[in-house]
């Protein structure tokens, strides 16, 4: 997630004065190949996402129930048969160790994958955007207290600070929900720094100042006149957040700090793994490939998202 | 004792196949050459393991039969006996001339020290000596052994150790080679227990309290020249230690080497490549994992490499009876019926790991093992007949029930073998909350009644290789601790059972004693106050210069004073 935060902050940050305008962006978007293909790759997970109960259901197996009578005992557990005992009845085969139908835990993991990673980007929005424009917009004393704290955010090590947030907060509270706010927590803060400097530039423009005079109040000028000139650099860093924090979920989770078991989740398959990756490669494959894929899409769709947004736009910013 | 103690324990079963892997050739050339206890000194031998260095005080160390690594630096008043095979569960004479001398229906139980005997430092070993290292073993500030001598020796339970409380009057010293212990019940297997550390000789002179595991005075065939505490340990050789004054240990390298800390893994690959000084390495804690299982099909050099042995230990489930649902007999035949060991076993490894168990002693004869299933669940569970019970019991609808454990798998009862419970009775209908406990915690919770949960996974393993020490601590009803350490989780107090435990106590022939533990294991196993889940098995690797790595049986792993690496 650091990765895309440091390569996206530098490129979003001097303010590009494009105003969103979602019919040329649109069709922009629509003539990027790469970009149509990771948002078809997206759709797609998203529906099989929302559809998991349903697709496990004319699978006939569920993400839970052991088959331990479809592994090899004797070789320490690996599923009987090629590629990870890969059947008509289990369509990716079984988990080695437990006999876990693969196929419906991970359309189940891409609902945890895709929840949290959604969910974190959206409160991430709404967090560093609040923040954001009241250091951008709040006068001089708050800016300076926001942006210290803002930079504070920046200056943690978001993955270490998420482990540690993971491990003190009891196991009672929902891991998926959990998941998202320590995600928002520990990244936040791209989001403000964003906002603050875009509201900052778009501050001193006519029509804001015209609305000022007009007498409107601070709040109705902040979600009128500044929040739309915002929209171009918050979608594509939202974009790229989508990815970053999917990636986080599953780290999180490969170390055991994220969704509890028997939940599953594409993380915790491959650290699952890690220990059967020599004698039942499809299990490794399977998860990893999936995890791949969707952060490939997500990627791909989030630069096309940038280059549509602002066609000037060459790559280096 | 029960988990695995700090040091890794055992005893076997395979004990044919260990004898023939011993010598078996490593294929690497220059060692080729059989194995010749006359010849096998030489070399430095490494052991790589996870854990088990957090304590080398003989006062502090919980060991079987003397430990794997222990054992060589102290000797004790028995020993277990150094063979492959049954003989390797029976106790033999170490320090002592005899396994005692018992009197007063085994109240009283005397010893003579061998002539001699030396410690590392080069002054005789005397009966004073033995008896302070016991003493010292009651000091609070050095925790952690065997709870027996407390519990067996006149005015154990309030004896606080030498620094402050004198001397202990139970056990005597009339001359420097005489020791003689009173107790106060009969305990037939006596000899067993004089296997542990504490009964190693400590010269009072040289007792530095608790830093006495930095530079502790041997009495076997290594002194520690390095001790570094849960890293490192280096072994060299005892210029006052002789095969003449040692029966049992053969102690062949010059040197050992002992690093701990190290990850699974990385100890099972090391074994594998065994490249440089790994080629001369061992473990003493670590099992292969499902990579080298499934490698050691078709790789026939590595199949002459590997070990296989069984220590006595059950890995259950156990209920607390006095709390409901589990109060109603039926609601626990229910769960017992449900259990599908099958998935149990493949959850810790499979078949090679794991034997699925339906008793609470081990499968060996030292034991007193009667076969015995009084719930029959079969391979995979028998969830008709559990919703049957259950329905009877009132609850038609099935239940939910909490599930307590450790929440790491290194125990082999953590959350891999919780996964597999909760399917299994979710078949019948029980919905179990998983409720994972970190393991400090874990042995508080559930070693005080009042905080135990009603539904937990636990592990006893064998002090030594007799049904007593199994059974007794379990189902006692004056083990019944309230205070904490108690094992007693059925909280069972039946007259019955406390009279049969004590008639047998009482037998100082231990091959009567046998059978007559196993028949209180089945008659107890009735009452459904635990399922028996599994018996784990050893298969362990060791590197393509060691020789004579068979297993013993009394603690299922190869016995490091017997390997070679010349």
């Amino acid at each position: 997630m650091t990765l895309l935060d440091t390569e996206l902050a530098p490129g979003a940050e001097p303010a590009r004065k494009v105003p969103l305008r979602g019919r040329q962006t649109w069709r922009r978007l629509r003539a990027d190949r790469p970009a149509m293909a990771g948002l078809a790759i997206v759709a797609s997970m998203i529906v099989v996402a929302l559809a998991a109960p349903l697709l496990c259901a004319l699978e006939g197996q569920d993400p839970t129930t052991f088959h331990s009578g479809l592994l090899d005992s004797a070789r320490g557990g690996v599923p009987h048969g090629a590629f990870g005992g890969m059947s008509g009845d289990h369509w990716l085969g079984v988990e080695p160790g437990t006999g876990r139908d693969v196929f419906a835990r991970v359309v189940h993991g891409a609902r945890v994958s895709l929840a949290v990673a959604l969910g974190a980007t959206v409160l991430e929005l709404l967090v560093g955007i609040a923040i954001g424009l009241g250091a951008g917009l709040g006068g001089r004393r708050a800016d300076a207290v926001l942006s210290r704290l803002i930079e504070l955010s920046l200056a943690f090590p978001p993955f270490l600070l998420a482990l540690a947030l993971m491990a003190i907060v009891p196991q009672s509270v929902p891991r998926p929900l959990l998941l998202a706010c320590v995600l928002t927590a520990v990244n936040w803060g791209s989001v403000a720094r964003v906002t603050r400097n875009q509201a900052m530039a778009l501050r001193g423009r006519d029509h804001v100042a015209a609305a000022r005079l007009s007498g409107a109040r601070p709040a109705r000028i902040a979600v009128r006149e500044i929040l739309p000139g915002l929209a171009a650099p918050l979608l594509v860093l939202a974009a790229l957040k989508v990815p970053a924090n999917m990636i986080s979920e599953a780290g999180l989770s490969f170390l055991g700090a994220g969704v509890r078991p028997p939940t599953p989740s594409w993380g915790q398959m491959l650290s699952t793994a890690t220990t059967w990756f020599r004698t039942d490669p499809a299990y490794v494959i399977i998860p990893g490939a999936l995890l791949f894929t969707t952060l490939l899409a997500c990627t791909l769709l989030a630069d096309g998202v940038r280059r549509a947004v602002d066609p000037r736009w060459n790559g280096r910013s | 004792m029960r988990m695995r103690p700090t040091v890794l324990l055992g005893a076997v079963l395979l004990a044919a196949a260990s004898g023939t892997v011993a010598c078996s050739g490593s294929g690497s050339g220059s060692a080729s050459s059989a194995f010749d206890p006359q010849n096998c000194q030489g070399g430095t031998l490494t052991v790589l393991n996870q854990g088990g260095l957090n304590e080398f005080d003989p006062a502090r160390l919980y060991t079987s039969g003397g430990g794997a690594l222990p054992t060589l630096v102290y000797r004790t008043l028995t020993t277990r006996q150094r063979v492959p095979g049954e003989p390797g569960t029976r106790p033999v004479p170490d320090l002592a001339t005899d396994l005692g001398t018992p009197s007063d229906n085994a109240r009283t139980w005397k010893y003579t020290l061998k002539d001699g005997l030396k410690f590392s430092d080069g002054t005789p070993i005397t009966a004073a000596d033995v008896k302070y290292g016991i003493e010292r073993s009651f000091s609070p500030d050095l925790p952690g052994g065997a709870p027996y001598l407390h519990d067996w020796l006149i005015g154990g339970a309030d004896y606080k150790g030498p620094y402050t409380g004198g001397e202990l009057k139970s056990i005597e010293t009339p001359d420097a080679r005489t020791i003689i212990f009173r107790l106060r019940r009969p305990h037939g297997d006596f000899p067993y227990l004089a296997t542990a550390t504490q009964f190693a000789p400590v010269p009072r002179a040289k007792d530095t309290g608790v830093k006495y595991k930095n530079a502790p005075v041997s009495s076997g065939p290594y002194t520690v020249e390095k001790y570094e505490q849960g890293r490192k340990l280096i072994l060299a050789r005892n210029p006052h230690w002789s095969r003449a004054v040692d029966t049992q240990r053969l102690a062949c390298p010059d040197r050992i080497e002992v690093t701990s800390g190290l990850d699974k893994t990385v100890i099972n690959q090391r074994l594998v490549s065994g490249t440089g000084a790994d080629a001369k390495a061992i473990t003493t804690d670590t099992t292969v994992g499902p990579e080298q299982l499934a490698r050691l099909d078709g790789d026939r050099r590595l199949a002459g490499r590997v070990a296989r042995g069984v220590f006595g230990e059950t890995k259950y489930l156990a209920f607390d009876p006095t709390r409901k649902p589990f109060d109603d007999v039926r609601v626990r035949q229910a769960f017992a019926y449900a259990i599908n060991r099958q998935s149990v076993v493949n959850a810790v490894g499979g078949t090679a790991l794991a034997s699925p168990a339906t008793t609470f002693l081990p499968e060996d004869k030292a034991f007193g093992h009667r076969p015995h299933d009084h719930f029959p669940a079969g391979a995979a569970g028998n969830p008709a007949k559990a919703r049957e019970l259950l329905a009877q019991a009132g609850h038609p609808n099935g239940l939910t029930a909490e599930l307590t454990f450790p929440n790491t798998d290194a125990g082999g009862y953590g959350p891999k073998v919780a996964a597999a419970v909760q399917d299994a009775l979710k078949q019948a209908g029980i919905t179990v909350r998983q409720q994972p406990l970190g393991e400090e915690d874990y042995r508080t919770i559930t070693g005080k009644p009042a905080t135990q949960p009603p539904l937990t996974l636990q592990s006893w393993g064998a002090d030594w290789p007799a049904g007593g020490p199994f059974l007794i601590p379990i189902f006692d009803g004056r083990q019944i601790l309230r205070d904490g350490g108690n094992f007693n989780l059925a909280q069972l107090d039946d007259p019955a059972v406390n009279r049969e435990i004590d008639a047998i106590s009482r037998l100082t022939d231990l091959d009567r004693a046998a059978p007559r533990w196993g028949a209180l294991d089945a008659e107890i196993a009735k009452k459904a106050l635990l399922v028996p889940l599994y018996h784990p098995r050893t298969v362990v690797l060791y590197g393509k210069d060691v020789k004579n790595a068979y297993i013993d049986r009394w603690r299922g792993w190869y016995d490091v004073s017997m390997v070679s690496v010349r």
